[in-house]
């Protein structure tokens, strides 16, 4: 048996302000509501709204074998109130199917992990709550940010009560001669891992427009067969996890609808469970057809889904990512002896990975995608704006 | 007396401190009682007739051409900025000169004007000079020859005593009115393309440098410093060059009194960010200082060619959220950074006058001034340093943060002696230099 294993990014960030020198000690919000409000409006319209009506049309027309899992940022969700409210009914609709997963990470959806356990032990709590009060949802499976993962995050999950599986990168470096479609265990044989299988996903995530490929236009026909294909491996009946991990704004807003990805989408699901050997499963229901003797991987250093590097470089390789998050980690002990509220939230919103990405200077292909994604002219810009906005955070805590 | 003045900026078509300057020399002028007709890069063919101090702000415009002129005057403006729009002064010229239409010119002006038996085998050589150099396909060049290009009209049609120039992208028109009029020429030299390429720079600028100082009846230096610059570099003649240094006036509706950003200690570079300014050597002070005094903000405001290299470079070295950049800032952006500032640095490479530390000081701002610089003739209570002394520089710094009240005395006498530092002052010696001028002009006719 071969089950497919969906599991969608929701994240929104709170993009910054033009902020300029004079603007600091002014007082008012570094954060540009209206375009934060804009595009998530944009994106409700294009993406949220349309893909959880599919999503939910999909689960009931397959009765409980259509299944899929959300991670959901707490900055999104926050948003979601703020200028959205029906994205966010209709998120908690889904839940309420049972066909779906929500899914932990940190609050502010940051690089904490690398560089402050507290305050990243703290972001995973509030996002469990969040995810409890907003969904009533228990969360046991754990992604960090952009599917960063190092050993040492295994640990710090592992001691945090209930989370049982961590999703990654199905890096090759790791991976070496090991299919990804097998679910693991962490180095220290304590958690399940689940490892996202690139090529497949990314197939739809990135290529599923793309006149150039030579398999443009993806069919879901075309898509299940290859599906079908990976389980012909050798697996003593063995279960296959196919992890196929992506954005949640693939759909509608990377990948436009004229590009016919909601029509591939709404016929996928019956194209697989037309096959007997194939089907759906959420992450956490691995570990009970994980039927084998997992083997243990182990990641000395960090990988994550980003670029073709798959390492940290897209947030901390320049200079300007560097000094940028280490001033930003320098204050945060500051911050919490503060006991303001409101400047603690504004310093973990100003902890949200995009910040860095934003300043990301690596060309090639993958500068395009950074570049896709910034609201700011260059990396210099969304550098000057967030050092700016460090210099009023720092003022305003006297 | 009237002037036939050109000029490159003036407010609002401004870029640094050329019009900065040119506002306050023209504003005194006008109070003075001078009469000034200014020719700007302005994207359609008018002039501004100035009679009286408030057209500065206003800038009365005149479309040479009386048609063009009649159809201007029955149009309708919400206000001054709207009809500077409409004439084209908020931009540069576009330029849609082509090379055969400057060529073709040079041939009709060299037919006309340079051919006649009257001419001078010397003066022949100098328009050889400037006519040779002003060739290029760059934007600016080409904005230069069509701006050149209409200077013959304004020198033929309009009436004036003396023809006043400022800086080479002006000369050769100055020196084309000059043949045409027979009246006399003075240029002005802000700066000279040693100074803004901070090494040997354009050749062909240089020449058309040359061809304008060696062509002019009269050159003015902003400093002594750039007095020399033009002796030793350019070999001119000492007897026809005047000294008369830049000055600042406050606006009335000017307001210095101190608005804090950072309770830190807040230094700062404001300035155009290039070679010539030594944004990199404010870098190295600011790294130096930061060792020491970790909480002090250093701002560089402003933009320039080097703005990437030194925001790199400011990561690099790790200055945390210490060391900022505000970008572009309009004037009252500046006056709000300026009353924000307890020192302001100048480490110009070389700066012939350099207007803003004037500026720094009105708003009772502790300066430091490059060595290298023409400002630093006129002002005794500011520190004057080499601008590559990066130790001395961070010394004083380091040594002013620790003694805030030695600080803000040396910024007040700042403010105080600036305040006599007035354009009045160097408007009356240009207006003298007009009437020696104008009584010479007469005597030889």
């Amino acid at each position: 048996m071969l089950n497919i294993v969906f599991y969608f990014q929701v994240h929104q960030p709170y993009r910054l302000r033009h902020l300029n020198v004079l603007d600091i000690g002014s007082n008012e919000s570094m954060f540009d509501e209206k375009l934060n409000k804009f595009v998530m409006q944009k994106v409700a319209r294009t993406c949220y709204l349309p893909t959880n009506k599919l999503l939910l049309d999909l689960i009931h027309r397959f009765e409980g074998r259509f299944k899929i899992a959300f991670s959901i940022t707490g900055t999104a969700i926050e948003q979601f109130k703020l200028y959205a409210p029906e994205v966010l009914e209709s998120f908690q609709k889904l839940v309420q199917t049972g066909c779906v997963e929500i899914i932990g990470e940190t609050y502010y959806h940051s690089l904490s992990l690398l560089y402050d356990t507290n305050e990243f032990l703290e972001q995973v709590s509030m996002h469990r709550d969040l995810m409890q009060k907003e969904f009533g949802y228990y969360t046991e499976t754990f992604r960090n940010t952009e599917l960063i993962y190092q050993d040492k995050l295994s640990d710090l999950i592992y001691e945090t009560e209930g989370f049982k599986s961590i999703i990654t990168e199905g890096v090759d470096r790791i991976l070496q001669w090991r299919s990804p479609l097998f679910a693991y265990k962490n180095y220290s044989k304590n958690i399940n891992l689940l490892l996202k299988y690139y090529k497949l996903s990314d197939d739809i995530a990135f290529r599923f427009s793309n006149r150039e490929w030579p398999e443009y236009p993806l069919t879901s026909q075309k898509f299940t067969n290859w599906i079908d294909h990976l389980t012909l491996e050798e697996h003593n009946n063995r279960n296959l996890f196919l992890n196929l991990f992506m954005d949640y704004e693939t759909f509608g807003e990377h990948q436009w609808a004229d590009s016919g990805i909601f029509d591939f989408m709404s016929a996928f699901p019956g194209e697989v469970l037309k096959r007997s050997h194939l089907g759906f499963c959420t992450p956490k229901e691995t570990l009970q057809f994980a039927n084998y003797q997992q083997e243990s991987l182990s990641f000395p250093d960090p990988v994550s889904w980003a670029d073709e590097e798959r390492d940290l470089s897209a947030w901390v390789e320049n200079d300007m990512q560097k000094n940028a998050i280490e001033t930003l980690y320098g204050l945060f002990d500051r911050v919490k002896q503060k006991g303001d509220e409101h400047l603690l939230k504004t310093a973990r919103m100003l902890s949200t990975s995009d910040h860095f990405y934003y300043m990301c200077t690596k060309y090639f292909q993958d500068g395009d995608v950074h570049k896709y994604f910034s609201p700011y002219d260059s990396p210099d810009q969304a550098y000057i704006y967030f050092i700016t906005a460090l210099a009023d955070l720092e003022e305003r805590l006297g | 007396m009237k002037i036939l003045m050109f000029t490159w900026e003036f407010p609002p078509l401004i870029s640094g401190g050329l019009g900065m300057a040119c506002y306050g020399i023209v504003k005194a002028l006008l109070s003075q009682g001078i009469n000034i007709d200014l020719v700007l890069p302005t994207k359609e063919m008018v002039y501004f007739p100035l009679r009286q101090e408030s057209d500065v702000d206003t800038l009365p415009t005149v479309f040479l051409d009386p048609v063009q002129h009649k159809e201007f005057s029955t149009q309708k403006f919400s206000g001054v900025r709207e009809r500077l729009e409409y004439i084209g002064i908020s931009h540069r010229p576009e330029s849609y000169i082509q090379m055969g239409e400057i060529t073709q010119f040079y041939q009709n002006v060299n037919k006309e004007y340079w051919t006649s038996e009257l001419v001078t085998h010397e003066e022949k050589e100098l328009w050889e000079e400037m006519t040779v150099n002003l060739i290029g396909d760059e934007d600016l060049m080409k904005k230069v020859q069509e701006y050149t290009v209409r200077a013959d009209s304004f020198a033929r049609k309009l009436d004036y005593d003396i023809i006043h120039a400022h800086d080479w992208l002006t000369y050769p028109s100055g020196m084309l009115a000059k043949k045409i009029s027979q009246k006399p020429l003075v240029v002005h030299i802000h700066a000279t393309e040693f100074d803004r390429a901070g090494g040997p720079g354009d050749e062909r600028v240089h020449k058309i440098e040359h061809a304008g100082m060696m062509y002019a009846d009269r050159i003015i230096s902003v400093s002594q410093y750039t007095a020399q610059m033009i002796m030793s570099r350019y070999r001119i003649d000492t007897g026809r060059i005047r000294i008369i240094h830049n000055a600042f006036t406050l606006s009335d509706d000017m307001n210095i009194s101190k608005l804090r950003i950072f309770k830190a200690p807040t230094i700062l570079f404001l300035g155009r960010i290039t070679l010539q300014k030594g944004p990199d050597y404010y870098l190295d002070v600011a790294e130096r200082v930061l060792k020491v005094h970790p909480d002090a903000k250093f701002i560089m405001a402003g933009t320039g060619d080097m703005s990437r290299k030194l925001l790199r470079r400011s990561a690099s070295l790790k200055l945390r959220n210490r060391f900022l950049f505000t970008g572009f800032l309009n004037r009252s952006q500046v006056e709000s950074i300026l009353r924000a500032a307890d020192i302001y640095v100048l480490p110009s490479v070389s700066e012939p006058f350099g207007i803003a530390p004037l500026e720094a000081m009105a708003y009772g701002v502790t300066s430091i001034i490059s060595k290298q610089s023409g400002v630093a003739e006129v002002v005794n209570h500011a520190f004057k340093i080499d601008f590559w002394d990066v130790d001395l520089m961070a010394e004083t710094i380091n040594h002013l943060i620790e003694n805030p009240a030695i600080c803000a005395k040396i910024g007040h006498d700042g403010m105080v002696e600036v305040n006599r530092i007035q354009w009045d002052e160097a408007a009356e010696k240009i207006r003298h230099l007009y009437a020696s001028l104008a009584s010479e002009y007469i005597k030889s006719n």
